[in-house]
């Protein structure tokens, strides 16, 4: 209908026939190349050094974006890093501090609730698998998630990769790893391992086409770069932070090498 | 001035508005400023690239060969974001798009809509299709918000209030969204802020462009630094993207080179603050994103220009505005003067393209073919040769793209001036009278102060040095 139409006319256009136009399949598929390999085996092959490095690079591209680095040992150190920010932050919307975090194996490392039950700030796991709602509907549970997402000021997440020479995390969305929670609440944590900093999006691309891993999960249906708090420019050129995303970002990366093993896919 | 949807546009009066625009000092102020930030900017950013500046060269093949094969493309994207639970409508015109846009909305009893910055839904005019139908759109990125709530359109692809200084916002704030006045820019935004956070927690569909779309894996993806998109696209109950038909990449390995040309071309940076891969509807066990994913891909004349040759280069473009942050003629006259979003050097190309190159023939003539805009694209479209072949078919007129001969009086002109320059001894003859004749025109430290109609135009803002008394050709036989 519409869609031969359309796909018609752009063929004339061309002027060729649906016979003469090449294969969907060569046309639309990346290749592996040896390049490719290459920086597969870079990435997989990295040393210690190489790896803090990276790090290194990832402070110096992150501080000009307004994007704070904070190294920490363990979960332990992170989870007392958090705690910091809670205590001397304040909620930008109402008085009640509470938090937003992700389903995931090095957020829950750092056992949030615990540590921050001296505080008496709530923890909210987004999970809709949670216990607590057991016997609500889908759609139910979902909108008590979602209000408390916005009623938290803090979002922790992990993320899937950061890339150091752009200073991105990139994060993909899974049940349980929700979209909102790194956009939503005024300030957003991200904690990585540095196992997880990469070089750049050549090297992300690479991983996400070629890692059997990554492959597999593809870009799911919705994959997010952050590099930053939000921002904007748009009265007199004057750069703000906090146009409607998170006005801060704080990317906490655990160094110790033995924490990686609980990364997923490890 | 308010901006038209296309298929009723009438250009604005191009000269009218450019004298306007010179005269407005805040305007001029903040031209000058943007160009001299972004425009430098993009231009050490290109040299400082790992690849060397000739990674547009390499991009500008990759959009070749992506248009080049556009029906491929177009059905595996289609194909692949149904397969990820999306749906996919091709509207052939601006109607058709609103018309289907409109129905989702209805379905959904969508009462608020918000919206991220797409020049595409200006070109097919979805706000204003929107509001007849009873529907409050919201525009949330902070310029195109600040022209909304001004009744204005956006005067630049990337930066749409840059024709407003702090003090116009701040009396507009005042005035629209009831705080005390301030001029204080953070203050602002933190007003814009607040209002249209309210807005994405309560609307019921989210609208978005699309930069850049992947047909291997059935991605949109948008590229924002405000967060104002993935706002709008993942609190609504539905999102619907538009895109025009031209902005797909067939692998994702091209999409790296260009989301990186983009964000430095677009304002210099290594990375814009969020860029989003959409593929789809939320699935079942998600908690949140959108129940249903639209994507709507337009042609409204593209296929057009892709039939031409001449032409189909424009199909490559971005739409990242680099042209116009280093255009002699947009720094001066800004984007209100081309009477549509698209504006600039690529707007002077694609505007007659879209909408009659007749009725934008002052867009296509007005630009100076000094070639910046060339220079500065991220995937080198060369818009100084379509600015040629646009004047061309103005002054020869052209069947195939309905133009009617512009000026027959130029035509006349010229080949009455290609006449006397063959003959020599008419040419001599000329030289002559102009010698003899230039002493009745008033003279001021031995230049014409001014020439008569219908050449005075030349001497308006300078004078002109009048002719030797001896030519070169009379002094050469004398043996200089």
């Amino acid at each position: 209908m519409e869609q031969q139409a359309f796909i018609g006319r752009i063929r004339s256009a061309l002027g060729r026939a649906s016979t003469t136009a090449p294969n969907a399949a060569d046309l639309c598929t990346s290749r592996f190349s040896a390049e490719q390999r290459e920086i597969l085996e870079r990435i997989h092959n990295r040393s210690q050094a190489q790896r803090r490095r990276l790090l290194e690079r990832l402070k110096e591209m992150a501080a000009p974006i307004h994007l704070n680095i904070i190294p920490v040992q363990d979960a332990s150190q992170a989870a007392a890093a958090v705690a910091d920010l809670v205590r001397h932050k304040k909620p930008e919307w109402g008085e009640q501090k509470c938090i937003a975090t992700w389903k995931h194996p090095l957020v829950e490392d750092l056992q949030l609730a615990n540590v921050l039950s001296d505080q008496q700030v709530p923890v909210y796991v987004i999970d809709p698998n949670d216990r607590q709602f057991k016997g609500l509907s889908a759609a139910q549970a979902r909108q008590q998630l979602r209000t408390r997402v916005i009623a938290s000021y803090i979002g922790v997440t992990a993320a899937d990769y950061c890339m150091a020479d752009t200073a991105t995390l990139v994060l993909r969305t899974r049940p349980g790893q929700a979209r909102s929670v790194s956009l939503v609440p005024s300030i957003h944590i991200g904690v990585i391992h540095i196992e997880q900093i990469i070089a750049d999006l050549k090297e992300l691309y690479a991983l996400l086409l070629w890692d059997p891993e990554d492959r597999k999960e593809g870009l799911t249906n919705c994959m997010t770069f952050i590099s930053g708090p939000s921002k904007t420019a748009d009265v007199e050129a004057t750069m703000v932070h906090g146009a409607h995303g998170p006005r801060e970002v704080y990317i906490l990366v655990i160094t110790n090498s033995a924490a990686g093993q609980i990364l997923p896919g490890r | 001035m308010k901006v038209e949807p296309m298929d009723e546009i009438i250009f604005a009066d191009y000269l009218a508005e450019t004298r306007k625009a010179l005269k407005n000092q805040v305007l001029q102020h903040a031209l000058a400023d943007l160009q001299n930030r972004f425009g430098r900017g993009t231009a050490l950013a290109y040299q400082n690239l790992p690849e060397g500046p000739d990674l547009r060269l390499k991009a500008h093949e990759i959009r070749m060969e992506a248009i080049g094969n556009l029906d491929v493309l177009l059905a595996t994207l289609a194909g692949n974001v149904r397969k990820n639970g999306g749906q996919v409508f091709f509207a052939e015109d601006a109607a058709a798009a609103v018309d289907y846009c409109l129905g989702v909305a209805a379905r959904h009893n969508a009462r608020l809509a918000v919206k991220g910055k797409s020049m595409i839904s200006e070109e097919i005019g979805l706000n204003r299709a929107l509001a007849n139908a009873g529907i409050e759109a919201v525009e949330t990125d902070l310029g195109e918000y600040i022209v909304q709530l001004a009744g204005e359109g956006p005067s630049h692809i990337i930066a749409p209030a840059i024709h407003k200084n702090r003090d116009d916002i701040g009396r507009l704030f005042a005035d629209r969204l009831k705080i005390p006045y301030t001029n204080d820019p953070p203050s602002l935004t933190r007003a814009a802020r607040k209002s249209l956070r309210e807005k994405f927690l309560t609307a019921d569909i989210g609208f978005s462009g699309c930069n850049l779309a992947c047909a291997e894996t059935g991605h949109i993806t948008t590229v924002s630094n405000e967060g104002n998109i993935r706002m709008a696209i993942t609190m609504p109950r539905v999102h619907v993207a538009i895109m025009g038909m031209e902005r797909v990449a067939a692998r994702l390995q091209d999409h790296d080179m260009l989301l990186r040309l983009l964000c430095l071309a677009a304002a210099a940076q290594n990375m814009s603050t969020y860029v989003s891969y959409i593929g789809g509807p939320r699935w079942k066990q998600q908690v949140d994103g959108p129940q249903e994913f639209h994507l709507v891909i337009l042609d409204n004349g593209r296929s057009r220009i892709l039939a031409d040759e001449q032409f189909r280069e424009m199909l490559y473009c971005i739409r990242c505005a680099a042209c116009l942050n280093v255009c002699p003629v947009y720094g001066k006259i800004g984007g209100h003067s081309y009477g549509h979003p698209y504006s600039g050097p690529m707007g002077a190309v694609i505007m007659p393209l879209l909408a009659g190159i007749n009725a934008g023939r002052d867009l296509c003539q007005g630009e100076t073919l000094c070639g910046a805009c060339r220079d500065a694209c991220p995937v080198n479209i060369d818009l100084p040769r379509m600015l040629l072949a646009l004047r061309a078919k103005l002054a020869d007129g052209d069947d195939r793209w309905n133009v009617v001969r512009a000026d027959r009086g130029e035509k006349a002109a010229f080949h009455l001036w290609s006449w006397i320059i063959r003959n020599r001894r008419v040419y001599e003859f000329f030289l002559r009278l102009a010698s003899w004749g230039q002493r009745f025109f008033p003279h001021h430290n031995g230049m014409i102060r001014r020439l008569p109609p219908p050449i005075n135009g030349w001497t308006r803002h300078r004078d002109i040095h009048p002719p030797a008394a001896q030519s070169f050709m009379q002094r050469w036989k004398k043996g200089l």
